[in-house]
């Protein structure tokens, strides 16, 4: 289950930032970006279906398990082709490659949980229907927001 | 390994979210959420997130210190107490009781906060305050007056209930994070939103309708407001009928704010101001929440009660999804109130003006006779250091050489006290500036309860042992007591709430075997009380039942720009930083993210100024001149510079100039001036 973020949502606060931090000691997996005066977008690991930076892993440190885009340290060569494969950004490496792993071992994600404005879930049936709930607002309200 | 999660309230903002803090062998090794919290559900802001890494910072005081020229030496604790005892012994010989005077902090306990002023009171001195006189003073004098109790009338999650949210002068989406949350709840319920800022904030980002009025306008445009409720006649009139007195002079008095007129003042277009009177006039339920954008002016009391009037007229009070929300800043700033750490209230909000109340503590406390208020205020307290009439200052957890207006000043005058003892975690600039200083502890180390901006009361349990000889406020705070020869004996925090428990009618019934989970909402009179999440629900606590509508004029800031000055600085708050910074600047997360003081610019002001973005300025006051760097941004207005309040340069700018009855100073416009550093 990756996690979705509803960019309407975002404050920018950061929260999912330090969180990240703490819980994988001290090397962060997300990032929030400011876009101009008006938003800011959390970037973080799509755990995409074709990953290319699985498919750049000669090593198979990167691999896919199910759905998630999981890393095995032991792998690693730290060659950082997995950083020039990821279209977001967001596979880096330090020595080793360092991405986002779902928080394993935890009940869900720290950057879900501690999300003061529910900007982030693991529920994609959540994620659209907000979605659909906004288009729906918008069109009754004849585009006003 | 074994592995304890205690329970906690967050020291940072009022907003009370729990968490649990995991200890190991006695030491804090991480933080675990509380997902069934009723406000956070489990979520932190950053500053939450940091909170544990000011713990085993290397900065801690762990030893009491006394001034030794320019450096300091350990002391213990015996002779640190003897020395603070003995200083305000002779202060208080030689120059009466009223030569001292005592902040406390609304980063301590409530039980803590009862003592520090039960003992100003009992060594005869009425100057006790605390920094609420910082942030929500006009919303203890203007809502006390306008409602009968200050305080926010419905609790957070009961946003998510309101169906119109109008946010003015708060940017909580960076300072109450969790906020946000409840106010998304309700736009998916589809509320709407107006946000009045002179900031375009990442607050604004939520609105529907946002109000972008010049700093310093907010009562003319809710007069204006209220001009065009009264004049399309959608105010609610069985409300005003039965609940509410003086109707007509409001009516009388906003009949000239007429949208275009407050159009010309606000600089908010009229049209804007119609929508936004409707929308809030016309929904079912609408809430209004604020914070310091409202109260630091020298017309704080005014815009409150200004609130109040348009809550009042469109009967927006007393149910759920209504209320007036001041957002207080400090995880116990309702607490420190509540508990009588003010110059004008003794706890539970008894006026210290009133022979009664002095009657009533008496026989309370034992105390042959007790000092009739009003005391010093906070910043009344840095003037009388100043002026020599107080002689000695004992300052619990603030730093006033920082968070307070005109800061040189108050550098020079805490410089002219005869002694000066302050109690705190780290070396603040306060504290460069005592006698005595004395190690305390941080809410992890101690246990206690804490009155959040809502009114709920948690419990904060002890995770670990305080650094050193660091020791709790509580404990340090009954030294000084029974060595100044009063009967302090309270062995820990619970024994201190069973006696707010008698003498605090709100908190009657919140003893420590019912502080739970969920905690309990004052007022709570008795132990089978539910609390009162609610406020004002059948009526008010005034005659016949009737809150007061009070029509205040628009009154214009104490400085403009000027040919000499020609901008105006308003200043704030940032997601990562706190207050004046003592902790989140020590926080490596969160200092790294926002790392040095800057200023908001107008790109089109920039350009005229030749300054870039990046660029060192000096921003220039009547007060001062301060360093920071240049933001470019259309976030302000033209004329309008912003800077964050977190750094000490920023308050060397702000002035002195007060609000006559509560006495918060106008920290949100400053007449100033920029040039490039080169």
């Amino acid at each position: 289950m990756p996690v979705y973020i509803d960019i309407n949502r975002c404050i920018g606060c950061r929260s999912c930032e330090v969180a990240c931090q703490r819980v994988h000691s001290g090397s962060g997996h997300i990032n929030v970006h400011f876009v101009g005066d008006y938003a800011s977008v959390p970037i973080f690991c799509h755990h995409c279906e074709e990953a290319n930076c699985t498919v750049a892993c000669f090593t198979g440190a990167l691999h896919k398990e199910g759905e998630r885009t999981a890393f095995d340290v032991e792998k690693c060569t730290g060659c950082g082709l997995c950083q020039l494969a990821c279209p977001f950004g967001v596979v880096w490496t330090n020595k080793i490659a360092h991405k986002c792993d779902l928080c394993e071992g935890r009940a869900a994600p720290a950057c879900v949980t501690t999300c003061p404005a529910n900007a982030l879930t693991t529920d994609f049936e959540l994620a659209n229907r907000r979605a659909r709930a906004r288009a729906a607002r918008s069109a009754a309200q004849g585009g006003r927001r | 390994m074994t592995q304890v999660l205690v329970p906690t309230v967050c020291p940072y903002c009022g907003a009370g979210c729990g968490f649990f803090i995991a200890v190991e062998k006695e030491r804090a090794t991480g933080i675990e959420y509380m997902p069934d919290h009723p406000v956070s559900e489990g979520a932190l802001c950053a500053k939450g997130n940091a909170a544990l890494e000011v713990l085993y910072h290397q900065d801690r005081l762990t030893s009491p210190l006394k001034r030794k020229g320019e450096s300091w030496a350990k002391i213990s604790w015996e002779e640190a107490i003897d020395l603070v005892a003995r200083a305000f012994g002779e202060a208080i010989k030689k120059h009466g009781p009223g030569s001292i005077a005592l902040l406390s902090s609304s980063k301590c306990s409530n039980e803590e906060n009862y003592l520090i002023e039960k003992l100003a009171r009992l060594l005869g001195s009425p100057n006790i305050d605390n920094c609420a006189r910082l942030c929500h003073a006009p919303s203890v004098v203007g809502l006390n007056r306008t409602l009968g109790a200050a305080g926010m009338t419905n609790p957070i999650p009961d946003i998510a209930n309101s169906k119109c949210i109008f946010v003015i002068g708060s940017n909580l989406a960076e300072n109450h994070p969790v906020l946000s949350r409840w106010i998304h709840r309700a736009k998916d319920a589809g509320a709407v939103v107006i946000v009045a800022d002179p900031r375009m904030t990442h607050t604004s980002w939520m609105a529907d309708v946002f109000l972008q009025l010049k700093p310093g306008t907010d009562v003319a445009l809710l007069n204006g407001m209220a001009h065009v409720i009264i004049k399309e006649g959608l105010m609610d009139r069985d409300y005003i009928a039965q609940r509410t007195r003086g109707f007509e002079d409001l009516k009388e008095s906003v009949k000239d704010y007429t949208p275009e007129k407050v159009a010309e003042i606000t600089g908010v277009a009229a049209a804007t101001i119609v929508r936004a009177a409707r929308s809030y006039a016309m929904s079912p339920a609408s809430s209004i929440l604020y914070s310091m954008g409202i109260t630091q002016h020298s017309t704080g009391t005014d815009n409150v009660q200004a609130i109040s009037n348009l809550a009042l007229i469109c009967g927006h009070m007393g149910k759920p999804g209504t209320g007036v929300m001041p957002l207080r800043g400090q995880n116990n700033v309702q607490g420190a109130c509540d508990m009588g750490a003010l110059a004008e209230f003794y706890p539970g909000y008894k006026k210290a003006d009133d022979p009664e109340t002095i009657k009533y503590f008496s026989s309370a406390w034992g105390a042959a006779s007790l000092p009739l208020g009003p005391g010093l205020t906070a910043t009344e307290m840095m003037d009388a250091a100043g002026t020599g009439e107080v002689k000695a200052m004992y300052i619990v957890g603030e730093d006033p050489a920082n968070s307070d207006p005109c800061s040189k000043k108050v550098h020079s005058d805490l410089d002219n006290l005869d002694f000066l003892v302050v109690q705190d975690i780290f070396m603040t600039a306060t504290a460069q500036l005592a006698d005595v200083v004395l190690p305390g502890a941080v809410w992890a180390e101690k246990e206690g309860s804490f009155t959040n901006t809502e009114r709920r009361v948690q419990w904060s349990g002890k995770a670990i042992e305080p650094p050193g000889a660091a020791l709790s406020d509580l404990e340090i705070v009954c030294k000084v007591a029974r060595s100044l020869g009063l009967d302090f004996d309270y062995p820990d925090a619970a024994s201190v709430l069973a006696e707010i428990n008698r003498t605090v009618p709100q908190y009657g019934g919140i003893t420590r075997e019912r502080l739970g989970k969920a905690g309990l909402i004052w007022p709570c009179p008795a132990t089978d009380h539910p609390g009162t999440p609610i406020l004002h629900t059948s009526g008010f606590k005034f005659a016949e039942g009737r809150a007061s509508i009070l029509p205040v004029p628009y009154r214009l800031a104490a400085e403009d720009a000027s040919f000499d000055y020609p901008f105006v600085l308003t200043t704030g708050r940032v997601a990562v930083h706190h207050n004046a910074g003592s902790m989140t600047r020590r926080s490596p997360s969160l200092i790294s993210r926002e790392p040095d003081l800057y200023v908001e610019i107008n790109t089109a002001d920039a350009t005229r100024l030749n300054v870039a973005d990046g660029d060192e300025v000096t921003i220039t006051t009547l007060r001062g001149e301060t360093q920071a760097y240049a933001r470019l941004t259309d976030k302000v207005k033209r004329g309008v510079v912003f800077m964050p309040f977190h750094f000490p340069g920023t308050n060397i700018l702000t002035t002195e100039i007060t609000d006559p009855e509560a006495r918060i100073p106008e920290f949100k416009v400053s007449a100033c001036k920029i040039s490039r550093r080169d």
